[in-house]
């Protein structure tokens, strides 16, 4: 029945308006470990979602099937729990409201990017990402420095024109979280919070497409 | 001796009208969807850049998108409006065929358009000028061109290169192990994976790799093809004029543009049926007769600021006889007052599916029986079987076959979103908030006499878990549409509705009465045997959702994207051998008629394709 209902209405799809949400969210611990969550929330866009699942291809690309993602993000979850210095990889998986969420721990941030570029590299199939630069985080015992990986902004780049108006509904948030407290910062766009330890940006996808930079930041923390 | 030259005159012109050959006799016999533009003059004012931006123009876009005709006008082409142009296309067996011909009235001003052509010998056909460019061809004799592309199927390259590539000693080509589908599907992994996933070339530079034998035999087969269609053309006089007495009859009729179709041979394209031509290849060798004789005329006039397309069909007597039950049906007028009149398009369908398929059956089977092989005994013991014990009163008591549709806009739903609350430490939680959405509205309807069969379905529904509720009037079944709006399924009058407008189900379920539409239109959709269908493409077209319908509706409806007027769809009721279709664009909001013509056909063009 409800394949019919799809056949009959899968043109009501392109009026809806795609609008996707990023949460990055992470925390530095005084040894330098963390945690790294990160939600991508489709919940606004869940209809097109839906219509997208329902063909085969659009714009010429095979549309994976719901089997096929899962497979996907189990395959980087075993991936990434295997890497050192990487643990309590959790995955949630809601194909309702299309909310999907990531978390794990970590000994350093130089593992934790190693651990995600590789297992980034197994999902997608691609050795060469391996070779990437893929550093976007450098920290110190007084700072921390974030910016775009490599990857992300190249792939940002190959995003249609077209496309356009539809990040412009997306958000990105980015929140960075400490221990220790904030002495300053350098990007102004930044906001902090009000126990002056966490750190949040904010911006649409289509800015972030356009001006990458707008994530990076340099943050100074209070020595103890 | 004013006599004799005067004689000598009259003798020359008879001759040469007689004899100088003209743009439509360069239509290749293998042409199977041909536009003869006679009314040239309407383009005139045509920028070449517009023209080339049409879909039936495709095939030389790489040609003239070069810049060469940047700014021009057709005016400046050389090309000779006083003839016709002839656009067509054609699948064969194991090449397409594509291009147009057209009369030149100064070579000079052509070739500062197809200036990427350069000139190729081709000795055994006298009289022609050869040209030729990456993909195409551009052949003149005299006054006449001829622009053509000639495309081996990619199948029958593959099965001549690997012929020649296994007799050669060589082993597989292609080293895919490790290629999984969607490696192959992205064009970045492709690009940057190439040369792993191609043969390399040989140490020996005289010896080719696959790849280059593959070029090598596509342009040999591309050649080949092509000499043989200017053999034709110019040493034999075969052409489509002569092989075809409906396609040279259709070329006189004094109207702008004409049409034709050879459906017969469009259905056996190997796109059509494929279905039945991979899984039953000798019933779709059997049934092919049942479209012999099937051609699609029409006859495109400019008449009062409109554009009429009046269609022909015709088709054998076993197809039409099919037709003829299918279209034996009374219109149910009680379709009408369930579309508004705020409806910018809608379509209504009356057909007998009882009869017809009575008649498909009693026409099909006897064909079919000829053969004698087991799988075709099973099928149709299965066939006659499933025709004895299908109850087929309550199957079309079900679905007889008045059917209609409407497209009423867009309008706000209600869907819920999860959106998060940040507090002052940047913590957040999850919160389900409504959020409005723009929905194009659509229904669909049929006529019923078993309404307890759809009562029945539904009440079992309820029961399990499906979201289906009981409203009294209507069935609700929440979420149906792409897991965030509802449908409503409402079953009066006779009439069995499908529609996600809430507004229909509650306030209109016995229809809009005074607000449905107006009384001409009725009239219009009443008198309209087998299909009646009014779009207002303005309006209609620019908010009708393409993106995620199959490739070519969405073609054919970004074809006409952007557009203005009305389009109106009228059908007659089907006779023996044929019926009769008018296709009418009328109400512009602006005077280039000219545009709306190629608009028109080009729409025509890409439905046909």
């Amino acid at each position: 029945m409800k394949k019919i209902i799809f056949i009959f209405f899968i043109p009501c799809l392109f009026i809806f308006q795609s609008c996707i949400e990023i949460i990055d969210d992470l925390t530095i611990h005084k040894d330098g470990s963390g945690v790294l969550k990160y939600t991508i929330n489709l919940s606004a866009s869940k209809v097109r979602v839906n219509s997208i699942l329902a063909l085969d291809s659009l714009d010429g690309a095979k549309v994976p099937s719901i089997s096929e993602i899962k497979k996907k993000i189990a395959l980087f979850k075993q991936t990434l729990a295997l890497q050192k210095g990487i643990t309590n990889v959790q995955i949630t998986e809601n194909y309702t409201d299309f909310i999907f969420k990531f978390e794990c721990t970590f000994i350093n941030v130089n593992l934790l990017q190693e651990g995600l570029q590789m297992s980034y590299s197994v999902i997608s199939n691609d050795k060469s990402n391996v070779n990437s630069n893929f550093t976007w985080l450098y920290l110190d015992s007084k700072q921390l420095k974030r910016s775009v990986p490599e990857l992300t902004t190249e792939r940002l780049k190959k995003i249609s024109q077209k496309d356009n108006e539809l990040l412009k509904t997306g958000s990105y948030i980015s929140i960075t979280r400490f221990d220790h407290l904030i002495e300053r910062f350098d990007n102004p766009l930044s906001k902090i919070s009000k126990d002056k330890k966490a750190l949040m940006l904010k911006t649409n996808i289509y800015s972030l497409k356009e001006k990458q930079s707008l994530l990076e930041n340099t943050i100074y923390l209070i020595s103890d | 001796m004013h006599l004799k030259y005067f004689t000598l005159f009259i003798f020359s012109l008879v001759f040469s009208l007689l004899f100088s050959q003209k743009s439509e006799s360069l239509v290749p016999k293998d042409a199977v969807t041909v536009f003869s533009i006679n009314n040239f003059k309407l383009l005139q004012k045509i920028s070449l850049d517009d023209l080339i931006s049409y879909e039936f123009m495709e095939e030389i876009h790489q040609e003239l998108f070069d810049g060469s005709t940047s700014g021009k006008s057709l005016k400046e082409a050389g090309i000779d409006f006083d003839q016709k142009l002839n656009v067509f296309s054609g699948r064969l067996n194991d090449c397409e065929i594509s291009g147009f011909s057209f009369g030149i009235k100064n070579k000079e001003q052509l070739f500062t358009v197809f200036d990427d052509f350069y000139p190729v010998s081709y000795p055994k056909i006298n009289g022609i000028e050869v040209y030729g460019s990456f993909v195409n061809s551009l052949i003149i004799k005299n006054e006449v061109a001829l622009l053509i592309r000639v495309e081996p199927l990619i199948e029958q390259v593959n099965k001549v290169a690997d012929s020649i590539w296994y007799a050669r000693g060589n082993e597989i080509p292609f080293n895919n192990e490790d290629l999984e589908e969607e490696t192959i599907l992205s064009e970045e992994i492709f690009d940057e994976e190439r040369e792993n996933l191609f043969p390399v070339a040989s140490f020996d530079p005289n010896e080719k790799n696959y790849n280059e034998l593959k070029d090598s035999v596509q342009l040999v087969l591309q050649n080949k093809k092509l000499a043989n269609i200017l053999d034709e053309l110019f040493n034999q006089n075969i052409n489509l004029i002569a092989s075809n007495r409906l396609f040279e009859k259709q070329l006189t009729h004094p109207v702008e543009a004409v049409f034709f179709l050879d459906n017969a041979r469009n259905l056996k394209e190997p796109n059509e049926l494929w279905y039945l031509q991979t899984f039953f290849p000798d019933i779709n060798k059997d049934i092919d007769g049942l479209y012999d004789g099937n051609f699609i005329l029409g006859d495109l006039s400019i008449i009062d600021n409109k554009v009429e397309f009046n269609i022909e069909v015709l088709y054998n007597e076993n197809l039409g006889s099919i037709y003829q039950e299918l279209s034996n049906s009374s219109f149910d007028s009680k379709v009408l007052k369930y579309i508004p009149e705020s409806s910018t398009a809608y379509f209504t369908s009356n057909m007998n599916l009882r009869e017809a398929y009575e008649k498909a059956f009693e026409v099909i089977m006897p064909l079919l029986e000829k053969k004698n092989d087991s799988e075709m005994a099973i099928n149709l013991l299965t066939a006659e079987l499933l025709n004895e014990f299908v109850d087929k009163d309550a199957l079309f008591g079900t679905c007889k076959g008045s059917l209609f549709g409407f497209f009423n806009g867009i309008k706000k739903i209600k869907i819920k979103k999860i959106e998060y609350v940040y507090d002052e430490n940047f913590n957040y939680i999850p919160q389900s908030t409504d959020a409005d959405e723009d929905m194009p509205i659509f229904t669909f309807g049929f006529s019923i006499d078993r309404t307890d069969i759809p009562e029945k379905v539904f009440k079992h529904l309820e029961r399990s878990n499906l979201k289906i509720v009981n409203m009294g009037n209507y069935w609700r079944y929440d979420n149906a549409i792409l897991d965030a709006a509802p449908l409503y399924m409402i079953s009066k009058n006779g009439l069995f509705l499908f529609t996600n407008d809430e507004d229909l189900a509650i306030n209109h379920s016995q229809g809009y009465g005074d607000k449905s539409i107006s009384h001409s239109n009725i009239k219009k959709a009443m008198n309209s045997n087998l299909i009646y269908a009014s779009v207002d493409v303005g309006t209609s077209l620019t908010l009708f959702p393409v993106d995620l319908l199959g490739a070519k509706e969405n073609q054919l409806i970004e074809s006409l994207r952007g557009k203005t007027g009305i389009i109106e769809l009228k059908t007659t009721k089907a006779k023996k051998k044929n019926a009769n279709m008018q296709l009418v664009y009328s109400d512009f909001s602006d005077d280039q008629t000219g545009k709306h013509l190629l608009d028109l056909i080009n729409a025509i063009y890409v439905a046909s394709k």
